[in-house]
């Protein structure tokens, strides 16, 4: 008797204190332990300025970090090392308030001299080759950054440019460390892959301790990084991050399966396999949205001819089918999109309707013209052309009894693009089309699409961000990516011109409001003008081992978008 | 001696300017160069693009671009890596260390496993035993090494017995080094099988075949008839004149430590020089490119150039003049 009752009390007391401690440690983040990822490519540079590709990116986004940044659920700009800011009425001279008593990574003092010096003699340095400088010359004049006082800082722009605050993600950099290497004219090869990791300084979460080519890339967590947990406590809370360098997303996909790493980037393929073994395996995918690029196909518009041969670059008579808007709508309802994200996207995507992807939220504008899947529609708008299959070979003939065939290029090195564009010929062979598809090096596809524009039709995709102003290479009738019919001296188009107008007002417009009626109206345009006819966009997905905490996922950055507070469990 | 080293040296080099400017024209002959992803990209304007040509001296004629190479390697600078941004020899340093590793390894598990097999069969000619090692040999003669990766690869995936590829695990590096060292083992286990597979299986019917024509020699029937002891006649007669011509195949072999490993490594994900050739190749980095084909090249006339010699020293039937 006196033992039956004690036993469960006993027992119920245990559980209960078990309870109370789990609890705790839910509450309680730990710092410590190791983050292991996998790239599937080396890091060029550690060095942000000089940073061209994802794979430098990935890394120097531990180390650096910008004035500003972008909330990761609503893409609003919100500050960063910059605590607040203000602009004149022109919108012409912006001053930046930065953080009283940061540190770099070094213990040295971060002051407004280091941003002046990240601009005028690091981005606008003439010895030192990069892309920020593209962003930041605005109507071809530099923007100029003064000192004001240790904590203030003067921006003084050419011209009006509403993608600033955005931009100033832009990293800043150490003058404490990389004046003597810009004064020695030695930047462009400063904080190379061949750098001491000691001597690579910032002020971001993380910074380098070790990189072994082909095989790791290890950080630490930065002892001087501001920012604080809730309760005050510092972060990060984890305190290593390990990359693993692997050649490949297949090795990467066996190695998280192994268990070796802690987080993989899915391809749409993957999703059957690793699905049903979340629980088993302890992994939990997480579906991040729509991608950020985009996926099309456009016909070559081209009116130019080679200048060594004189060739036309494109068949006149193929070329008045291409510029037929009517050509382009009927390729349009032809492109079956349910099944190209069926058969590639394993049923994981999204159907791609405006050259704005989801992704971007606000200035993504859904309400555009849409073409069905349809046939008949396409077949009804070829015959409207003059098109007709007169032979009964099942290949249209155009007025002048030439076949309706044109080639289709696309690079043979991205398999999903080379599937989608498999589906497409099929799609437009049922409408009457002859499709000669041919798969390239990515390289001949680059050199086509830019310089010896002999194409018909190509099937690419190119990356895409939140603001729109930055795709302007490819939307200007001048723009060197305006793919269809590039570097124009005077749009071709009335709608090529009204396109050229709204980048030109939209990048003046500092109301967010009124630029993205304009963004929208260029995205109306695009979706009725067709120059490119977009297929479909897979999701974005990840897995990521059940290990960790304060994991919040966003559709723009990521699942480790706030790294510094994520704790493992 | 001296004369026909130096005769062979300076064909060595007339080869190698002959291999650099072909391998050269062929990289510049294949469409696209290294700014051709960068074009892709809608942010970078077509001013940073010139910028790079220029820097990068894309805009000039190839031939002079070669010679301005060539120049540049007389003077002993093997030139910049367009994709890594530092001098090409820092990035191949890096990478010959692990390159060496792994075909090292190879190198000593099939010479140590194919000549004792060799001997063993060639004493057991006929028997059930030497029949089975020879099937055996002919099998794994028949695979390609790669697909033995690939298959041994599976395997570990299935069983989770051993790592899939790569050099090390995440974490080691902060293991004890005999730790270290037992998990790099672990981790050559898959590609050394593959590669060396296929060499024991050769190599050890060129030392049986080599071992049994000696044995059927007269001065080793004269041997045994002096009642010499069964094993003076085999190792201390037999096996020194059977080793003779696997000399010459040590050159060559040695020659090909470097380079042979590459596909190897692609598949196995080793991080040596054969999957850092491949990226490079096909980002256009023509200055890593050239300078890997080179060493390549050095190091296999050298390797030849080494094996003949030693032969020579070796055999005293055979003289070079």
């Amino acid at each position: 008797m006196f033992k039956s009752t004690t036993g469960p009390a006993l027992l119920c007391s245990f559980i209960l204190l078990f309870l109370s401690f789990s609890a705790a440690a839910a509450q309680a983040p730990r710092y410590g332990g190791t983050l292991v990822l996998a790239v599937t490519s080396d890091p060029k540079s550690f060095n942000p300025i000089l940073a061209k590709e994802t794979s430098t990116t990935a890394m120097t986004g531990h180390m650096f970090e910008g004035l500003t940044t972008m909330d990761p659920f609503t893409l609003k700009v919100i500050p960063n090392l910059a605590e607040s800011w203000g602009a004149d009425k022109d919108g012409l001279v912006w001053t930046f308030h930065l953080r009283h008593g940061l540190h770099w990574s070094d213990g040295e003092p971060f002051t407004a001299g280091d941003v002046a010096f990240t601009f005028n003699d690091l981005i606008f340095n003439d010895d030192v080759p990069n892309s920020a400088r593209d962003i930041f010359t605005i109507e071809g004049k530099p923007v100029r950054v003064e000192v004001v006082d240790d904590t203030t800082v003067r921006f003084i722009l050419p011209g009006r440019f509403a993608p600033f605050l955005r931009s100033l993600g832009q990293e800043i950099l150490p003058r404490h460390v990389l004046a003597q290497a810009v004064h020695d004219k030695k930047f462009a090869f400063t904080w190379g892959i061949d750098a001491r990791p000691a001597d690579i300084i910032g002020t971001g979460p993380y910074m380098l301790v070790d990189y072994q080519p082909g095989r790791r890339v290890v950080f630490r967590a930065n002892p001087y990084y501001w920012k604080t947990a809730p309760g005050g406590g510092r972060l990060p809370y984890i305190a290593k991050i390990e990359y693993t360098i692997v050649p490949g997303m297949d090795v990467e996909l066996l190695k998280f399966l192994e268990g070796s790493i802690d987080a993989y980037t899915m391809r749409g393929m993957d999703y059957p396999l690793l699905k049903p073994r979340e629980a088993a395996k302890g992994f939990t995918v997480y579906d991040l949205g729509p991608d950020l690029g985009t996926s099309f196909i456009t016909f070559n518009q081209n009116p130019g001819q080679d200048p060594v041969s004189g060739r036309p670059y494109v068949l006149p008579y193929k070329r008045a089918w291409f510029t037929d808007i009517r050509f382009r709508r009927a390729v349009a309802h032809a492109v079956d999109k349910k099944r190209i994200i069926e058969i590639v996207k394993n049923g994981l995507g999204y159907p791609q309707i405006s050259p704005e992807s989801p992704a971007a939220g606000f200035f993504y504008c859904g309400d555009v013209m849409t073409y069905t899947y349809d046939l008949d529609a396409a077949r009804a708008l070829l015959g409207e052309m003059g098109f007709a299959d007169k032979d009964g070979d099942g290949i249209l003939e155009d007025g002048a009894g030439r076949k309706l065939e044109f080639n289709m290029y696309t690079n043979a090195d991205n398999t999903e693009r080379a599937d989608i564009a498999a589906i497409i010929r099929s799609d437009l062979e049922r409408a009457g089309m002859k499709v000669n598809l041919q798969l390239v090096e990515f390289n001949t596809l680059v050199a086509k699409l830019t310089s010896t524009c002999d194409w018909d039709a190509v099937v690419l995709g190119l990356t895409g961000g939140v603001d729109p102003h930055f795709g302007q290479n490819v939307w200007r009738s001048s723009g060197q990516l305006h793919m269809w019919d590039p570097r124009q001296k005077t749009p071709a188009t009335a709608w090529e011109k009204r396109v050229d107008d709204i980048f030109t007002a939209a990048v003046q417009e500092f109301d967010e409001d009124k630029r993205k009626v304009l963004y929208d109206e260029y995205q109306k345009i695009v979706a009725e003008e067709l120059p490119v006819i977009y297929t479909a966009l897979g999701a974005r997905l990840t897995a990521v081992r059940d290990r960790f905490g304060n994991l919040k996922p966003s559709p723009f950055g990521g699942v480790f978008h706030n790294l510094e507070e994520i704790y493992i469990k | 001696m001296a004369p026909y080293i130096f005769r062979r040296i300076l064909t060595a080099l007339l080869l190698l300017v002959v291999m650099s400017f072909v391998t050269f024209m062929l990289m510049r002959l294949t469409p696209g160069n290294f700014l051709d992803t960068l074009r892709l990209d809608p942010q970078i304007s077509k001013d940073t693009l010139a910028y790079y040509g220029k820097l990068y001296q894309l805009d000039k004629p190839a031939w002079q671009q070669y010679l301005y190479w060539l120049a540049g390697l007389a003077r002993g600078e093997l030139g910049y890596s367009f994709y890594y941004n530092v001098p090409v020899v820092k990035i191949l340093a890096s990478r010959l260390g692990n390159t060496f590793i792994l075909s090292l390894a190879a190198f000593l598990l099939t010479w140590a496993v194919a000549i004792p097999l060799g001997i063993w069969a060639a004493l057991h000619r006929g028997g059930l035993r030497d029949r089975m090692i020879q099937f055996t040999a002919y099998a794994v003669l028949s695979l390609p090494g790669f697909f033995v990766a690939m298959v041994l690869l599976w395997g570990a995936s299935v069983t989770g017995w051993l790592p899939l590829g790569g050099m090390e695990s995440p974490g080691s590096a902060d293991l004890p080094w005999f730790a270290r060292a037992g998990d790099m083992l672990r981790h050559l286990v898959i590609p050394v099988t593959a590669l060396s597979l296929g060499s024991i299986a050769l190599l050890q019917k060129i030392m049986r075949g080599n071992m049994l024509e000696v044995l059927g020699r007269q001065y080793i029937f004269a041997a045994r008839a002096r009642g010499l002891p069964e094993n003076r006649v085999i190792y201390g007669h037999a096996l020194r004149n059977a080793i003779n011509p696997m000399i010459t195949l040590l050159g060559y072999e040695f020659s090909a430590l470097l380079s042979g490993a590459a596909l190897m490594e692609i598949v196995t994900s080793w991080p040596g020089l054969g999957s850092l050739m491949l990226t490079a190749v096909r980002s256009k980095d023509i200055y890593l490119v050239m300078a890997s084909m080179m060493m390549g090249g050095v190091l296999f006339v050298a390797g030849n150039l080494l094996a003949d010699i030693a032969l020579a020293k070796a055999d005293p039937r055979i003289r070079i003049r």
